[in-house]
């Protein structure tokens, strides 16, 4: 506490901890998309390849929001 | 050919194994040249050499950044495989193609054909874009992968929280001295007194000796904020410039929708929300692109350097792959996007509505 620059240090990693948090919602997010994905190619191996297209650009989508946040993350600590 | 591939122990995957062994043990057992060293995490692009500008003296001067430099390298290579590899190609007229040339077929035709039964009549406008955004990002992603990237470069000395380490000089290439990070000796930016950085920063101009880190040559296009932006800037000014080829000053009633305000009060006000929204939407897809490509890069980026100091036997290799795989994924997403945001800009909302009911 005494030292302002040692504080400042812990306090981004603390922050970039904190940042990090909204990665677990992507993760769940893609594990939805994923499983609805594999379950309609079972259910219908015939259209297996439009599926896995739309399942890769919504997966992109969701694991966007996992960037953001890793963005913030890398931003807090290294600028 | 036959009797080799039957063997069970082939010669060479034992030089593979006595390699990663070797290499284990110069990382892990013996200090010095060959200890990883942490990777130097620098957010904004670097000079490519110190003080190197382009256009000086002009108002356009700028910083010759190291990631332009890598983006430089990724467009020769593009243009030489262009050129090179598939015009010869085409210009022989060969009825059964081979090679490289297929693989090149395949993407077109795959991407031709999404682009088709996106946008219809208009994919031979928005084709050539997209296609050109894929094979762009997908080269400047795998130019990143090559071993010159982010690992040859001049000295500087250390700074901020960066961590420095001493050199050694391994030998003279012409009258240029070849020098490497001596890992086992690091200067943590803790030890760092204020004394020594001035007079690190004094002897700019000599060679660096003592808590020095790498400024690399080449840095990823993608890590490179200014790299993602400008390209996702590109592609959103391109979906509005296809929206009003497409719909004409119609395309303008997406975001300022006062149609039905007056039949309708309540709904209206709703539409005119939501053109509203629609208008920050289209912002914030500039921002989505642009932190996308660049967070995945980044990250990738990050990861294989962090892990290559904590495992550095065996794990990089599997990194790699899947970097390979990111970057071909993330060059995928963003020509994908680019050809559904087109597509879409293209469609009329109104026309659509009343055709569905």
């Amino acid at each position: 506490m005494n030292d302002p620059v040692v504080f400042l240090q812990a306090m981004r990693y603390i922050g970039a901890g904190l940042a990090v948090i909204g990665v677990a919602g992507a993760g769940a997010g893609i594990g939805i998309v994923v499983g609805g994905a594999v379950q309609g190619m079972a259910r219908n191996p015939d259209m297996a390849g439009t599926i896995q297209t739309n399942m890769i650009l919504g997966i992109a989508f969701s694991e966007a929001v996992a960037i953001y946040a890793l963005a913030v993350a890398l931003i807090i600590l290294f600028v | 050919m036959t009797t080799r591939t039957k063997r069970r122990f082939g010669f060479k995957r034992w030089v593979l194994l006595g390699l990663m062994i070797l290499g284990g043990w110069l990382a892990i057992g013996v200090q010095g040249i060959f200890t990883p060293i942490s990777p130097a995490v620098i957010l904004p692009a670097e000079p490519f050499l110190p003080g190197l500008k382009l256009f000086p003296g002009t108002a356009f001067e700028t910083t010759f950044s190291n990631s332009m430099a890598s983006l430089s390298l990724a467009i020769v290579l593009l243009l030489i495989l262009v050129f090179f590899v598939v015009q010869p190609f085409i210009r022989r007229r060969q009825d059964v193609p081979s090679g490289f040339y297929n693989f090149v077929e395949m993407l077109i035709e795959y991407f031709w054909n999404t682009t088709q039964n996106a946008a219809g009549k208009h994919a031979r406008r928005i084709f050539p874009f997209v296609m050109t955004i894929f094979l762009f990002v997908l080269t400047a992603n795998m130019v990143k992968l090559l071993p010159i990237h982010e690992t040859i470069g001049y000295l500087e000395p250390a700074h901020g929280n960066l961590t420095g380490y001493d050199t050694a000089k391994l030998f003279n290439l012409g009258a240029t001295p070849v020098i490497t990070l001596d890992g086992s000796h690091e200067t943590k930016s803790s030890e760092r007194t204020a004394e020594e950085h001035a007079v690190s920063e004094g002897e700019e101009h000599a060679v660096c000796e003592h808590d020095c880190f790498v400024v690399p040559f080449f840095r990823g296009v993608a890590t490179d904020l200014n790299f993602t932006f400008s390209l996702a800037l590109i592609t959103m000014v391109m979906v509005q410039v296809f929206g009003f080829s497409a719909l004409g000053f119609g395309y303008l009633t997406k975001f300022f929708n006062f149609r039905t305000i007056i039949d309708k009060p309540f709904f209206g006000l709703m539409d005119t929300i939501v053109g509203v929204l629609e208008l920050i939407s289209e912002l914030a897809k500039v921002l989505s692109f642009g932190l996308r490509l660049f967070g995945t890069i980044f990250a990738g980026t990050l990861l294989l350097g962090i892990l290559g100091v904590l495992v550095p036997v065996l794990i990089p290799g599997f990194l790699y792959g899947l970097e390979t795989f990111v970057g071909l994924i993330q060059a995928y997403v963003f020509a994908a996007l680019a050809m559904t945001f087109m597509s879409q800009a293209t469609v009329s909302h109104h026309s659509d509505e009343h055709a569905e009911h």
